[in-house]
């Protein structure tokens, strides 16, 4: 299950045909630009896949590599070179964007490992189908219900207020459940990043199913604010 | 990405939206999720204990317009099929119906487990049990 990622696959330099590690953005030896290297978004950031970051040290090395890349620079480059610094920084963006929001940099960091995460993913496909977290979708399924009261008497113009009173107390309940979910997956972070590989896939396997709870949990908090309007 | 239109007309008058008894022996109840979207969905049937026929299916779905219309599809399909002819329908004649896209497959698969649970509810508590085919069959 776990997928190893070979992310230095070296690559000879275009320009000074020097081997440097393929998920370089320049070369190490002539400093000039590469083509986007087919390697994971930690890697652009010279990081192995992990899950705690440093963020501020992420934030810095993105704006300084940003600034390398930013086409102004390659004005008078050669065409490959302008291309690249356009791809380049799609990448960097792309890359940026997944690591350094904890959800995203998690179930990328999942999927990288072979975890079958997200839409693409039919239930026929999962190795896993008990994945569902029973315990929660009597309690989804009712507090929907009354989502869908709540709206319907809106639109009558006359909400009850003890409806309003369980909603409300409601939200304040899964916001709590969504904080433990938070508080566990972190917990799992600091296993996956000094774990062996046993204990690796243990940690994925809990972080899979936390994900899963936590999309229930993070939807209905969604529909209830903008039900309740708060 | 637009929806076909089959799809859309099952969203907006979707068949047999509505609530069974829960706790009477002659209905079966599926709740089922999928982890993917957070969709959650309902599937009730009322069975006629002597013939073994879905007299009424009841669905009520939150989720997408292709869950929506999976599910309204498939008690569509279930009403008026014996429990066992019921157990045949797959998530892939689901697809084809509607014209699902691929990223929208896990709506039929969750309309299928409704089925399935749903019936599975009603076997449970009507003490007939699972044959052997229903279980191989089922995934």
């Amino acid at each position: 299950m776990l997928k190893v990622i070979d992310s230095a696959v070296p690559v000879a330099c275009w320009s000074c045909s020097v081997a440097h590690n393929d998920a370089t953005l320049f070369c190490p030896h002539c400093s000039k630009i590469q083509p986007p290297p087919g390697s994971d978004f930690f890697s652009v950031f010279g990081l192995t896949p992990r899950l705690n970051l440093d963020l501020p040290e992420l934030e810095h090395e993105f704006h300084r590599l940003s600034r390398r890349l930013h086409p102004d620079r390659f004005a008078r480059a050669g065409e490959n070179e302008k291309q690249w610094s356009l791809a380049d920084t799609a990448l960097l963006n792309d890359a940026y964007r997944t690591l350094k929001e904890p959800i995203h940099r998690t179930e990328y960091l999942l999927k990288l490992h072979g975890a079958e995460i997200g839409e693409e993913h039919s239930g026929k496909d999962r190795k896993d189908p008990s994945r569902v977290p029973a315990d929660l979708l009597e309690e989804v399924f009712e507090l929907n219900m009354q989502l869908e009261e709540m709206r319907l008497e809106r639109t009558t113009g006359e909400a009850d207020p003890v409806l309003q009173a369980s909603l409300e107390q409601a939200k304040r309940k899964f916001d709590g459940l969504l904080d433990e979910v938070d508080h566990d997956l972190r917990a799992q972070w600091q296993a996956w990043d000094e774990g062996d590989i046993a204990v690796r896939q243990s940690a994925q396997k809990t972080m899979v199913a936390l994900l899963d709870r936590r999309r229930y949990l993070s939807n209905l908090v969604r529909d209830v604010t903008e039900t309740l309007g708060v | 990405m637009a929806y076909s239109d089959k799809v859309v007309d099952h969203y907006n008058n979707p068949r047999n939206v509505g609530t069974l008894d829960k706790s009477s022996t002659e209905v079966g109840t599926g709740l089922v999720g999928a982890p993917e979207c957070g969709d959650v969905m309902r599937l009730q049937i009322r069975v006629n204990p002597e013939t073994q026929v879905i007299e009424e299916a009841k669905f009520k779905t939150f989720g997408c317009g292709s869950a929506i219309a999976s599910s309204s599809l498939a008690t569509e399909w279930i009403k008026g099929r014996t429990v066992e002819d019921a157990m045949a329908i797959k998530n892939t004649d689901i697809v084809k119906e509607l014209s699902l896209p691929p990223v929208k497959i896990h709506c039929s698969v969750l309309a299928e487990d409704a089925i399935r649970a749903a019936i599975g509810d009603w076997k449970k508590k009507n003490g007939v049990a699972e044959t052997a085919a229903a279980e191989t069959s089922a995934h």
